[in-house]
């Protein structure tokens, strides 16, 4: 699995927030403030995508609105040059007044859309913004929703995802919205259509070309290959003339490697023809279109779920993990996460981290380490506890070994 | 695997209500085991029922609970039922005497955190979920690690396929399970065949950094701590 860095989103959108929260003057200095700064500043999905989307849909708006005016303009300077008759001139202009009408409506529709989603990015500032000490537990366990909620719509489980956001009311905080876009795009390539999948292409030409993505040309070799399948070489070769030519310049090879199938036949033996008519390129097709999808809207190209469990396997990953008396409070006494986690680096310390086996707290210069003569060591506190129930005597709880309060023998580790 | 956290949720929005039936008769039915894992909530939850019918004023009904169900607990928590005892004098108006403490809301919320973490020991299951504790896991580890990409950006080794983490990732001491040993001379973490080995003055290296030191056990050396002179052979394992 790979990651990739985190997509450097708009940066003007990350530091203001992560200013604002360390900057709160009511937010008492705890030390966990500059950790919440970090985990802020690891949102950058969540603000680009409404964002992008925000973006996307007043472009598309400004596009409608340019091409009727032009259209009511020219009309209007064909009636001023043409010889129109008095009733024609009249219905000329009622028509073009009608479509004015019709402009109207578009816009008030394409306004209240943008108003909404300029009201979901403002839920998401205000959202990241709420985050603070005081509800620290309740703002993760969103956080770990979210998380879901991402998971589930990049593995299309679309009606899952909608049910998670309703039962806790995180409809502004995450986008099935735009994943339903997506969707549509998805079944009909599941349903081996790429009509929906090319208008996609054409809806977002300017900025796949910009990422320089290669899908609107593989969409275009699957339909080549359908129509080679079904034999209708006459209008395949119709159709690369037309479609894949264009290509050729920058993917020669793949294209010659396609054309080739003209001569080979939809049962061809041979292996490198024979995988291109397997209808796993159907699914090849799905995941570059999934991968093209999250790179236009800034998402990260793993679901997050992946990232952050990959991250926290790791870093809570030791030997002692895959023991058997590991305690149960650790994510990797139990079989599913062990399992995740084998293929994982261990995690790295610098500094030496005790834990007593008693208290299950940490031992560090406030609570030292305590050694008894057979080498088992336990925190000061719990030595304290059991001595003072046992007049002074103390019995290792793993050796069973006794002896006394007296004997211990502190140890300094730095 | 569902249904006994149905019943634990149960009991919890009963006790938000201040109804403490459930919780009791799941404390009575598992009292063994819970005096086993030695923890006290039976008591703590008795003696919550016992304030509530001291606030609704009747004396003698308090008197009488006290006796059939705190009396069990005399001689370990001696102390608590001293206390509860003490108030009995203030029935129907504790608000304004000295034990008002007992009426706080914030008790409510302790006892049902306390009921949780002992059902949930009871089931053998953790406290946090453990998809929590990994995610929370992972968003103090990722900084580290994104920078640690961003310094890398050159070589290409994907971090996932090292056999251990290429940077320290300092986790909250709720997130620490083990007892991780690191050798202030050499920077390794203690393994089995390295094991933590204390020293006579107190000091602790591990087990190769000691035969490095004293030529294989065959001269003293000083702890690069304190100026102390120490023997190889004397040094103790330590199990932590």
């Amino acid at each position: 699995m790979e990651m990739d860095s985190l997509p450097n989103g708009n940066n003007t959108t990350g530091t203001p927030i992560a200013a604002g929260a360390g900057a709160n003057p009511t937010a008492p200095p705890s030390s966990n403030l500059p950790q919440l700064t970090e985990s802020l500043k690891l949102e950058h999905q969540f603000l680009r995508v409404p964002f992008e989307h925000y973006k996307k849909t007043i472009r598309a708006n400004h596009r409608a609105v340019e091409k009727e005016m032009s259209a009511v303009i020219s009309g209007v300077t064909d009636a001023a040059a043409a010889d129109f008759s008095p009733d024609d001139a009249v219905n000329h202009l009622n028509s073009l007044v009608s479509r004015l009408q019709g402009l109207k409506r578009k816009l008030e529709e394409g306004s209240l859309a943008e108003h909404l989603q300029a009201q979901k990015c403002r839920a998401r500032i205000d959202h990241l913004e709420s985050a603070d000490a005081d509800n620290l537990s309740e703002w993760n366990n969103t956080r770990l929703k979210r998380i879901l909620v991402d998971y589930m719509l990049r593995m299309s489980y679309y009606d899952t995802a909608q049910k998670l956001a309703e039962c806790n009311n995180l409809q502004d905080l995450v986008d099935i919205d735009v994943f339903q876009e997506a969707k549509k795009v998805i079944d009909a390539l599941q349903n081996k259509d790429v009509a929906p999948a090319l208008a996609w292409c054409a809806d977002n030409k300017p900025r796949l070309k910009k990422s320089k993505s290669k899908l609107e040309f593989q969409l275009r070799l699957q339909e080549f290959i359908e129509l080679v399948r079904a034999e209708n070489n006459l209008r395949a070769v119709a159709y690369a003339r037309k479609y894949l030519a264009p290509w050729g310049a920058t993917h020669m090879k793949e294209l010659q490697r396609v054309l080739a199938t003209l001569a080979f036949r939809r049962d061809t033996e041979c292996a490198t023809y024979k995988v291109l008519f397997e209808a796993k390129q159907w699914d090849y097709l799905v995941d570059q279109f999934k991968q093209e999808f999250c790179k236009l809207y800034g998402m990260t190209l793993e679901p997050l779920l992946n990232i952050y469990l990959q991250a926290g396997l790791s870093a809570l990953k030791t030997p002692y993990c895959y023991e058997d008396d590991c305690t149960k409070e650790d994510p990797l006494s139990q079989e599913a996460f062990r399992t995740l986690a084998l293929p994982l680096p261990y995690s790295k310390q610098h500094h030496s981290k005790l834990v007593c086996y008693i208290t299950k707290e940490l031992m560090d210069t406030e609570n030292p380490p305590q050694v008894l003569p057979n080498g088992y060591v336990y925190s000061t506190k719990a030595l304290e506890e059991m001595a003072k129930k046992n007049n002074g005597r103390i019995i290792c709880p793993r050796s069973g070994v006794e002896c006394n309060y007296g004997d211990l023998m502190k140890a300094y580790i730095s | 695997m569902k249904s006994p956290f149905l019943e634990m949720y149960q009991i919890l929005e009963a006790m938000k209500n201040q109804d403490l039936e459930p919780a009791l008769k799941w404390a009575t039915s598992n009292s063994d085991k819970l005096a086993q894992s030695g923890s006290d909530i039976v008591l703590k939850l008795h003696s919550m029922q016992f304030v509530k019918i001291l606030q609704n004023g009747s004396r003698d009904e308090a008197l009488h609970y006290a006796r059939t169900y705190l009396s069990p607990f005399a001689s370990s928590h001696i102390a608590d039922i001293q206390k509860l005892m003490g108030s009995l004098l203030w029935t129907g108006k504790l608000d304004s005497s000295p034990y008002h403490a007992l009426l706080s809301p914030s008790n409510w919320d302790r006892l049902a955190e306390e009921l949780k973490r002992q059902f949930c020991n009871l089931l053998g299951q953790s406290y946090n979920s453990p998809l929590s504790v990994t995610i929370s896991a992972g968003v103090q580890a990722l900084p580290p690690l994104l920078k640690f990409m961003n310094v890398m950006v050159g070589k290409k080794q994907e971090w996932q396929t090292m056999n251990q983490l290429p940077v320290p990732v300092e986790l909250d001491s709720e997130l620490q399970f083990h007892s991780i040993f690191v050798c202030p001379v050499s920077k390794e973490q203690a393994t089995e065949d390295n094991p933590p080995m204390l020293m006579s003055c107190g000091h602790v290296l591990c087990k190769q950094s000691i035969s490095k030191m004293s030529k294989n056990g065959s001269k003293l050396f000083k702890c690069p701590y304190c100026p102390f002179d120490v023997d190889a052979a004397l040094c103790k394992q330590l199990y932590f």
